[in-house]
């Protein structure tokens, strides 16, 4: 009877149909909307750009692919920017692999130090590399002078070891979370049984690693052959897809060309991104519950030894002078050339003025991006509806695509009404945005998954509608992953260059962009003060996510993914 | 099990120790494995049992002391090298090998021709009864049959000294009983030097020959499960391997002849047939009373030897036990009744006694 009575009287507490209907229907409604952003700012301008390669005056035209595969300058191009790929990607798994099993099998004494310097790239823009190569064997470089040498920095090879250098924080952080997934024991037992280290890595590691290493190298390709800025400074005569396409944009106002070089570029992205998420789906090899211990050094073998050990000191050397030069070189005007002591550069206006602009557009990316991904996390996580595997698709597919891609796709979408952006800060911002989604949508999506479901059961149970456990529950729940996106986001946005480079309007210089200009233009103190500036910044970041990870155990779980 | 005294013992630990860092996790330990033999580190988590496990197998630098297997010194050989195999409590068997393949890995390793590998697999897992299961892959099999394969691949290459990490704690209470006893079956069979594992002392007791009972990176005894269970040595051991009624006395006197000896307790004189000869008249001891040699009846007045007076708290009756909680005084004794067939008559009594057998070990009190 009272139970009765009780629940009449919540049933006519719960107002009227429409509030019912809300109640019952508001994450499909959140989701609706959520994939009507999706559509408008990531699908459209990929469309535009689409169906604009297949534009001509006269309509419908393949004249643009016919030129772009009849030309040999263009088939240089793609060969260039294959090539590169498939160098950057073995080199830096090699090299990342050497890395990762010496920090997870190797003696004590190296494993910190290495791993430190192995993840320090990450708190650097990527052309970095190139800036401090240019520095030391650039034509007016300092090895290039000391030695009197006269060699050419700039073409295929200056890329691919800018690039190298720049990827090697990704591969190490991919291939190490795949090497600590593996049950020492294995190993162990391996080793137990009469196998040499040689015998172990050939037998058991390296083929249990294979999913794992498989998806290090394709993230790793479709990272490279997109990223523009080691490509665009250092490349010279030698053309690459992405460098080219900023070219046919900015140099030629050509947008049909553009917009096939782009593609051009996209193709092996998706071809790798399905290669991802179907060949590999149900690869990894489960292994037996129990309490793994972690790996004790084992005594490897000087034959395995010694070339790990080389070949992790000179990539880590390498990275540590990069990092010397850059900070040296922004106290002169122009290291080794002109040798006066100067602190302009850091006084430089337009320099402070492109800082200035990119943590406003990092910030507002930042907060609205956040909020983007941790609704979306909870719409795909807890969400039942037809299409979620689909949103889940587009809003994580952001992060793999080419930046130039979204860059002429911005161009080209918001440039006109319905919606005319270009000129302002949101168009930078928005573009940060949904280019990296993945980000905060992965924060969500592991904290997610650490609450138990039952929690918002129970709070439906004793009577809360939707919003209020949404409000009440999820939200404080999501807080910890809201920053930790927030801050990923802030970090990624203010780094990146391949977009905006096609967004920014004369006037409004973003610090990346200024430091490419200040590059090509061989302004070097500038560029180097800029970029330091830059890490300082991103340094911050890293520290105030160290905290916060510290707390919630969030932003570990994501270092663990490679989102960086 | 026929065990020459005179013959020398397979595995030899000397005064074993192991820092990590300053944390010295293993302080002195000395033991001496027999031929055939199955050994039990037994203690709670945190003992040093499986870091003195891995020393033996090799995974992990002694910080000083010797490890000698057969005569020979083995402190510095890897594990490839040692004549010892282990079987990890995750069983760390190759995801991406098949059974048979899994248990000729050590084979293959040790090359070994293909056609005598195929044999030995065959008659490894006819051993273990998987001899249909060598073509399937390791996740369709089920805990059991993993923890098999597991055991078969240890045994492949007839190692001289057998190491099981807590082999049973993944299987669920049914079948870790079944794979105890075959385990135990098996190595019996195969007569092969065995050191075993676990933190669960009754396991232990079941399976061993012998139980080496550590604490704190120390052992503090070694003996048969039976010694360890009647004549602990001290008050870990006899609470670590059952509920113990620990009762504080005096001995009063010891007949040399007989050797009864008279304990004093703030309950009355207690009389004892001593078996151990470290007591001696006069010393402060405390006796180690275990509740299933105690025996429960209903207080009919009269003062009889051996026999103090309590009431019953609760009476717990779960079919073959009876668990009864008798307070003497402020003292909480615990009483296990087997075979409880008057069980009725206690469920409500009140003033019930409480009779202390004859054979009591007794603890020197420090």
């Amino acid at each position: 009877m009272a139970t009765a009575e009780l629940s009449v009287k919540l049933q006519s507490s719960s107002g009227s149909r429409v509030k019912d209907f809300l109640n019952a229907n508001l994450i499909n409604i959140l989701a609706a909307f959520l994939f009507l952003l999706l559509a408008f700012f990531l699908l459209y301008p990929i469309l535009a750009v689409f169906i604009k390669s297949f534009k001509g005056p006269e309509g419908f035209t393949l004249k643009y692919y016919a030129e772009f595969f009849s030309k040999n300058y263009y088939y240089q191009s793609l060969y260039n920017t294959l090539l590169l790929g498939v160098i950057n990607t073995a080199v830096c798994l090699v090299i990342g692999f050497c890395l990762a099993y010496m920090t997870t099998r190797g003696p004590w004494l190296l494993r910190k130090p290495l791993k430190i310097i192995s993840l320090v790239p990450l708190i650097a823009p990527p052309y970095l590399f190139a800036l401090s190569l240019i520095i030391l064997f650039g034509r007016n470089g300092l090895v290039t002078r000391g030695l009197d040498l006269h060699w050419e920095l700039y073409g295929f090879g200056g890329v691919v070891i800018s690039q190298c250098l720049a990827f090697i924080p990704l591969a190490f952080l991919m291939i190490e979370s795949t090497l600590m997934s593996l049950n020492p024991n294995l190993e162990e037992s391996a080793y137990d049984m009469g196998a040499s280290e040689a015998t172990i890595l050939r037998t058991i590691t390296i083929p249990l690693l294979a999913p794992g290493l498989l998806k290090a190298a394709l993230l790793i390709f479709v990272m490279t052959i997109a990223e523009f800025g080691n490509a665009a400074i250092l490349g010279g005569r030698t053309p690459f897809l992405a460098p080219d396409t900023y070219t046919m944009i900015t140099g030629e106002s050509d947008f049909n060309m553009g917009s096939v070089l782009s593609l051009v570029l996209i193709a092996p992205c998706i071809l790798i991104f399905f290669i991802h998420n179907y060949l590999l789906e149900g690869k990894k090899f489960t292994t037996i519950g129990g309490k793994p211990v972690a790996s004790e050094p084992r005594k490897i073998t000087p034959m395995i030894k010694v070339p790990f050990v080389i070949i992790t000191t000179v990539a880590a050397g390498a990275i540590f002078i990069c990092f010397a030069v850059v900070f040296a070189a922004s106290f002169y005007k122009i290291l080794g050339v002109t040798d006066r002591f100067v602190l302009d550069n850091y006084l430089d206006f337009t320099s402070n003025q492109s800082i200035y602009n990119s943590i406003r557009v990092s910030l507002v990316a930042a907060t609205i991006g956040a909020l983007i991904g941790v609704l979306l996390a909870y719409v795909i996580v807890r969400g039942k509806f037809f299409g979620r595997t689909f949103i889940e698709m587009v809003s994580l597919s952001g992060f793999a695509l080419p930046g130039t891609v979204l860059g002429i796709g911005y161009l080209l979408a918001f440039s006109a009404p319905p919606l005319k952006l270009t000129g302002g800060i949101m168009i930078l911002a928005l573009n940060c945005v949904f280019r990296f989604l993945a980000v905060g949508v992965e924060a969500g999506i592991s904290k997610l998954h650490q609450i138990n479901i039952e929690i918002e059961e129970a709070s439906a149970d004793l009577g809360a509608s939707f919003l209020t456990t949404f409000y009440r529950i999820v939200l404080p729940i999501m807080f910890p992953a809201f920053i930790a996106g927030f801050i990923y986001t802030f970090m990624t946005a203010i780094v990146s260059l391949s977009a905006v480079v096609f967004l920014v309007s004369p006037g409004f210089d973003l610090a990346a962009v200024k430091i490419f200009d200040a590059a090509v233009y061989g302004e070097i103190g500038i560029a180097s003060a800029t970029t330091m500036k830059l890490v300082l910044i991103v340094m911050i970041c890293m520290a105030i996510l160290n905290y916060i990870s510290k707390k919630t155990k969030i932003g570990a779980s994501l270092e663990k993914k490679g989102v960086a | 099990m026929d065990v020459k005294a005179n013959e020398k013992p397979m595995l030899i630990l000397k005064d074993i120790h192991k820092f990590y860092g300053t944390n010295e996790v293993l302080k002195g330990v000395s033991l001496e494995v027999r031929r055939g033999e199955l050994v039990t580190f037994v203690g709670p988590s945190g003992c040093g049992k499986t870091t003195l496990l891995r020393l033996i197998g090799g995974f992990t630098d002694i910080s000083s002391g010797d490890i000698i297997l057969d005569g020979q010194r083995i402190n510095d050989l890897p594990p490839n090298l040692r004549d010892t195999r282990i079987c990890f409590q995750n069983y760390a068997l190759f995801p991406h090998m098949t059974v048979a393949e899994n248990v000729g890995y050590g084979l293959k390793i040790n090359k070994w021709p293909k056609d005598k590998i195929a044999a030995r697999v065959n008659e490894l897992l006819d051993m273990v009864e998987l001899e249909a299961f060598g073509e399937r892959m390791i996740d369709k099999l089920s805990g059991g049959q993993q923890q098999r394969v597991a055991f078969a691949r240890a045994l492949s290459l007839e190692p001289k000294v057998l190491l099981l990490d807590e082999p049973l704690s993944n299987l669920d209470a049914n079948l870790r009983l079944v794979m105890r006893e075959e385990i135990r079956k098996l190595q019996e069979r195969l007569h092969i030097t065995t050191v075993f594992v676990t933190h669960d002392q009754f396991e232990a007791m079941a399976i061993s020959d012998r139980l080496v009972v550590m604490k704190d990176g120390l052992i503090e005894q070694i003996g048969t499960p039976i010694e360890i269970y009647e004549k602990p040595a001290n008050e870990f051991i006899a609470s670590f391997v059952g509920y113990v009624n620990f009762m504080e006395g005096q001995v009063a006197s010891i007949d040399d002849k007989t050797r009864n000896a008279v304990v004093a307790t703030e309950y009355g004189n207690i009389e004892i047939c001593l078996e151990q000869d470290n007591i001696q008249s006069g010393d402060d001891v405390l006796m180690v009373i275990r509740p299933e040699s105690l025996s429960l009846s209903l207080n009919c007045g009269q003062k009889k030897q051996n026999v103090i007076c309590g009431t019953l708290k609760s009476y717990m009756y779960a079919g073959s036990i009876a668990k009864c909680t008798v307070m003497v005084g402020d003292k909480k004794m615990i009483i296990d009744q087997y075979n409880p067939r008057d069980a009725q008559q206690f469920l409500h009594a009140a003033d019930v006694e409480v009779e202390i057998p004859r054979s009591v070990h007794l603890l020197k009190k420090k």
